[in-house]
């Protein structure tokens, strides 16, 4: 049986957009960049904030966080690819070890949940280790109080370079710090792994030895992350409300909680996520039952497999 | 404050329970008596682990507000001129003999039975699952072109310098290999980004050819 793909909506009036001024061309000086920022920032923070847009934040946030893993990854030299990063989490049987690439976005999850409110969450001391629990209070108020003199891109900016200069291998606390008080500076509750994305090994380098001219590119890199979630936001936003639209046509057992898990994971593995029982709730599933539901989604046009192999596979909305 | 101080009495109520309470706070003693005897209980735990010992293990042998790391700069300073220092590894502090007196340690009669000696096949192994994890039996076979035993990475886990990580997605989903905390501890590093760059290992290798 054949199914009529579902068409998804391309009508993106309705949610916030970035202005063509913030995204044409490239941002060459300080006043530019910040501007354009400025920009940016407003329409994310409305499209996150916001539930009336419909954007799954966690999803989001989830998705984020595995853009941030590749980017640390290559940061501190190891070079795991995306494909790899999401095998090393998702094949890893509960209690056992995931290894240096699941752990990494084990990590980055982790600080998707952080509270980016005062005081500040037990959970980030954890995250960023015993070493520097002393140092985060002081990085914290750094860029808060850049951030408000001169806006949260410097105050990203600085929190980094703080924490490059304590340690010059920490780049996932620096980003993290940096995510920390974007998230505060927008008053959001949790903090979304935004900074990573784009950064490269000699920029940040640069950051620490360099003047004004190196804390620019890096600005220039945090803007075009910015950008780049507010895309992936109105994206996410469009993808879910497809799923939505397509979730009472569904009448499989417990679809519902499995499209609820869609909405929140990038990446669902049908046999472990949907069956014996979706993932979070009492609901059993079998395997058969998990693999059809998603063969199923798929050919209403509204996941993609994501790995591209016969068996272990993985599905999620990601467009 | 308030916290230490319900800490404090639920303390006392142990004491009278009859049980031994352990005295972290030491506050008969004067300050520098104290320190003394904080770092006196910091040392012993090292000395009695043989694997390192994280902070927050360490922080519950001493008073509230003591700074593990001051206790342990202390203690180091003490320590020059010893054949072992005490040196921070895998997430914690141990005590180790210094590198110097390797000869000399290997030179004594009874350390052949050591768990820690490696065939060259064995550290081999060990570092292809180092650089290449998590990697299964399979992809081992590729880097070595021949089957690597079972039975050696039996011994490796035995070790316990790795351990069981996620499934590879092939038929059968056979297990991969990844390293544990002892390893980074047995090699003295602190995370894995000190493993030697392989770009410079491939160079110091033709040289050897």
């Amino acid at each position: 049986m054949t199914y009529q793909p579902t068409v998804i909506n391309d009508d993106l009036r309705k949610l916030p957009q970035l202005p063509a001024w913030v995204t044409s061309g490239r941002s060459e000086t300080l006043e530019t960049v910040v501007f354009r920022s400025g920009a940016v920032l407003t329409v994310l923070d409305m499209l996150v904030s916001d539930p009336a847009h419909g954007v799954p934040t966690k999803l989001l946030s989830n998705r984020l966080a595995l853009s941030a893993a590749v980017a640390t990854s290559k940061l501190e030299g190891r070079m795991a690819q995306e494909a790899d990063i999401r095998d090393a989490f998702h094949l890893a049987q509960s209690g056992e070890a995931r290894g240096p690439d699941g752990d990494l976005l084990a990590f980055w999850r982790e600080a998707a949940r952080v509270r980016a409110v005062r005081p500040s969450d037990a959970a980030l001391f954890e995250l960023v280790g015993p070493n520097y629990a002393d140092d985060v209070e002081d990085w914290i108020s750094t860029g808060r109080n850049r951030t408000k003199t001169h806006g949260p891109l410097a105050g990203c900016a600085l929190v980094m370079r703080s924490v490059l200069e304590a340690d010059d291998r920490a780049e996932r606390v620096a980003c993290l710090m940096s995510d920390l008080v974007l998230a505060e500076a927008l008053n959001w509750p949790r903090l979304l792994p935004v900074s990573a994305q784009f950064l490269s090994k000699c920029m940040l380098r640069d950051l620490v030895g360099g003047g004004p001219e190196a804390a620019l590119v890096v600005q220039g890199r945090l803007l075009e992350a910015q950008q780049e979630t507010t895309r992936l936001a109105r994206e996410f936003a469009r993808r879910a409300a497809a799923l939505r639209a397509i979730a009472p046509k569904l009448r499989a057992k417990g679809s519902d909680a499995a499209v609820t898990l869609f909405l929140c994971e990038e990446a669902v593995a049908p046999s472990t996520m949907l069956s014996p029982m979706i993932q979070g709730t009492a609901i059993a599933m079998t395997d058969r039952a998990a693999r059809r539901l998603c063969d199923r989604l798929v050919e209403l046009g509204v996941v993609r497999e994501l790995t591209g192999r016969a068996t272990f596979r993985l599905y999620g909305i990601a467009p | 404050m308030t916290a230490v101080a319900t800490l404090k009495s639920g303390k006392a109520k142990e004491g009278t329970a009859g049980e031994e309470v352990f005295d972290r706070e030491l506050d008969d003693l004067p300050p520098d008596l104290r320190w003394r005897e904080w770092m006196g209980r910091t040392e012993a735990v090292l000395f009695a682990s043989a694997t390192p010992v994280g902070r927050d293990d360490l922080a519950r042998v001493v008073g509230q507000g003591a700074s593990v790391e001051l206790l342990i700069a202390d203690i180091q300073s003490e320590l020059t001129g010893r054949p072992y220092e005490l040196v921070e590894a895998a997430g914690g502090w141990m005590f180790r003999t210094k590198t110097q007196f390797a000869a000399a340690i290997k030179a004594a009669a009874n350390l052949g039975e050591q768990s820690l000696t490696f065939t060259e096949m064995e550290m081999g192994v060990l570092c292809a699952i180092a650089y290449h994890q998590p990697i299964d039996r399979a992809g081992l076979k590729d880097i070595f072109g021949k089957d690597v035993s079972r039975d050696l990475l039996a011994r490796l886990r035995f070790k316990d310098l790795i351990a069981s990580g996620p499934r590879a997605p092939r038929p059968g989903a056979p297990h991969t290999f990844v390293t544990t905390a002892t390893f980074l501890m047995t090699f003295d590093l602190q995370t894995l980004r000190d493993l030697p760059d392989p770009g410079a290992l491939n160079d110091e290798g033709s040289d050897k050819e």
